[in-house]
């Protein structure tokens, strides 16, 4: 049976701009994996299906046809929720859907369990991580019991077990008979529950037969990934005694824990710990108590106009990193501080190897996710600072855009012998570039050699 | 009480005490909020900021008319300055009281108002915490770029517009990928009451306070 029908259809944003041109295609019930490399048009087709294309920006010719109800979770989890709390969106959900009070409560407790989210339920959506944020929009679509899920890349700030449990519990809709359209980057665990791949490419999109998508999911075998332990650490770049954050419950406490000067370290740890808030503390965006101390200074008693030129952020959300309008106006007031590495040829280069060449006079903030994640990378790579804190730079990047970010990372710090603090979930991508890995978990960061990954 | 019928009820005196000047009046409606909010537990903090930060207001007028003005007039510089007080206080009756996801269901369930409006609103509200870290991240992002944003900085406006202007977008999408479409019916699971009680509370109200407008100078 059609869930969805795709006929003759065009979309642009500008006149004549096509991003999908002539699309002729029918997408049957089951579990659908939409792939392509970043700023193809993978959001732009789900939210055309969803219905909110050409409503909200675009033009069309052609229909998309679907019978079915349905529901979209966006990349942003930010940006899709109109309730202060997860049980207050739930109810916002299901009165749009007219549900009387014993409904809900049904659908809630069945929603609630199967997200595994009652820790959550009342906690305000803003202080939630970011897959947590997911997982609740997971719930509120859950909840309205949609026939059709469309799913903007869910999982890109998920840990792998939030990421396993969440594509488990996407096949178990499938086999209660629900369609799900999910777009993706990263390939593994699809295995058991993709019934099909389709990939979009020059415009328009294809099946992949069942070889192609065996290749595509065929499991690399876990590698032992092994990282050094610092022995002894000749310059101390941070250095953490009895340090404590809180962000509504505590996330942190550490007796005593140093990062060494000049070395990059990779941080990893489960969705919600506390991951971005160290970075936020480390920042003077919210406070700590106890010591934190960069190269023996306490953090919170520095100039932050001066600290700041130091020890400077990747952000998560690319658009906070911005402060112009056009691609070539951000590079300009990058150059103006640039460190030696990025000569104007350097520059040149890694514009044309990210992709970047061509969208110079495009406004930043209508790139793609991924074309935005290259060029806030880059941005950031052009500076002089000492530390630079990267919050999950690989999210959203397609394969060959993760090899490139990840050589030209590699190429600034031989030279200039920047330290890098990565979280990531990546591990096997970044270990060639990480000297140390720290483990954030049960409060604590602890220093380890060895992992699966 | 119902979260609709308190705002109307606030908002009627407010209305009134602006029409006709009664010092007497002014100071019932103050006493009245402060005992109201007390029974309610207001924590010393929320009562002091109440208390402290009306003051700039109500002293400016007050001096002005008390002092400066070319015929003072010092019974209409209390009632003017009490005023202040009497305003604050009673809409923070509605506010500490409310929650504003209560009061916007209230208004849709109670007064019929359309619910793009109470939604809107509520929407606009969550907003606003998301809107000054928004600032605080904006200024510490630009310092990460060597600049120094000012707080009346064109940048930090064009990108708090920017911000704003994009979280609406998203909102309005938001809000209809979770099923909400203007003007079709909605149904109502968590009930705000509106019951006989409220109505008579409301009236007793109202005709005592008119009474005492009317009585008092």
């Amino acid at each position: 049976m059609a869930s969805i029908k795709f006929d003759h259809l065009y979309f642009s944003y500008k006149k004549d701009d096509y991003i999908v041109k002539n699309l002729n295609l029918t997408i049957p019930n089951g579990f659908s994996l939409l792939i392509g490399p970043t700023g193809c048009g993978k959001s732009t087709l789900l939210k055309l299906t969803a219905g909110l294309y050409p409503k909200y920006a675009g033009h069309t010719k052609g229909r998309v046809i679907t019978s079915l109800s349905h529901a979209m979770m966006f990349q942003n989890a930010d940006e899709q929720f109109t309730m202060a709390t997860p049980r207050d969106e739930i109810i916002f959900a299901l009165e749009n859907l007219q549900l009387n009070q014993v409904e809900y409560e049904g659908r809630l407790k069945k929603a609630v369990t199967f997200t595994q989210i009652s820790r959550m339920l009342d906690q305000k959506i803003s202080t939630l991580s970011g897959g947590e944020k997911q997982r609740v929009a997971l719930a509120v679509l859950v909840a309205m019991d949609v026939d059709l899920f469309l799913l903007d890349e869910p999982f890109a700030s998920c840990d792998p077990e939030a990421r396993k449990f969440l594509i488990e519990k996407l096949g178990q809709l499938r086999d209660q008979g629900k369609t799900i359209v999910i777009s993706d980057h990263v390939f593994t665990d699809y295995t058991a529950v993709c019934d099909r791949v389709y990939e979009m490419k020059n415009k328009t999109i294809t099946l992949l037969d069942d070889e192609e998508k065996d290749a595509l999911f065929a499991a690399k075998p876990l590698k032992k990934v092994s990282f050094a332990l610092p022995n002894k650490i000749a310059q101390s770049l941070f250095s953490l005694n009895k340090t404590e954050i809180k962000q509504g419950r505590t996330l942190l406490m550490q007796e005593q824990l140093q990062l060494e000067s000049s070395k990059n370290v990779l941080i990893t740890g489960p969705n919600g710990v506390g991951k971005t808030s160290f970075f936020k503390a480390l920042t003077q965006m919210i406070p700590y108590s106890g010591s934190l101390c960069f190269h023996q200074n306490e953090i919170s008693k520095l100039k932050p106009r001066k600290y700041l030129r130091q020890v400077a952020q990747i952000f998560q959300a690319a658009d906070d990193q911005f402060l112009k309008v056009t691609v070539r106006e951000e590079i300009e007031l990058s150059k103006k501080t640039r460190n030696s590495f990025f000569t104007d040829e350097r520059i040149a280069a890694a514009l044309k190897k990210l992709q970047l060449d061509s969208h110079l006079d495009q406004i930043v903030y209508s790139l793609s996710g991924g074309q935005k994640k290259k060029l806030q990378i880059l941005l950031m790579l052009l500076g002089q600072h000492e530390v630079l804190l990267i919050d999950e730079p690989l999210s959203g990047l397609d394969h060959e855009s993760i090899k490139q970010v990840i050589a030209l990372m590699q190429e600034s710090q031989k030279e200039l012998h920047k330290s890098f603090l990565i979280i990531s979930h990546q591990v096997a991508e970044l270990a060639d570039l990480c000297d140390y890995h720290l483990v954030f978990e049960a409060q604590k960061l602890k220093y380890v050699s060895e992992v699966q990954a | 009480m119902n979260p609709s019928i308190k705002f109307i009820l606030v908002f009627i005196i407010s209305l009134e005490i602006s029409l006709k000047a009664s010092l007497t009046t002014n100071s019932i409606v103050i006493v009245c909020a402060l005992l109201y909010l007390l029974w309610h537990k207001i924590s010393l903090k929320d009562l002091g900021l109440l208390l402290t930060v009306p003051l700039i207001a109500a002293f400016t007028i007050f001096a002005t008319l008390y002092w400066f003005s070319t015929k003072p007039d010092h019974y209409y510089a209390w009632v003017l300055a009490s005023r202040v007080y009497a305003y604050v206080l009673s809409i923070a009756c509605v506010v500490k009281t409310t929650i504003a996801a209560q009061l916007a269901r209230s208004f849709e369930q109670n007064l019929h108002l359309p619910s793009k409006f109470a939604y809107g609103a509520l929407a606009a509200l969550n907003i606003i915490p998301r809107m000054q870290m928004a600032v605080k991240r904006i200024r510490t992002a630009a310092m990460m770029r060597s600049v120094y944003l000012s707080f009346w900085s064109p940048i930090l406006y064009f990108k708090a517009i920017l911000v704003a202007l994009s979280s609406s977008e998203n909102l309005a999408q938001g809000m209809e990928s979770h099923g909400y479409v203007e003007g079709k019916e909605r149904s109502a699971i968590i009930k705000i009451p509106l019951t006989s009680n409220d109505w008579c509370i409301f009236v007793l109200i109202l005709f005592l306070f008119n009474i005492c407008l009317f009585i008092f100078r």
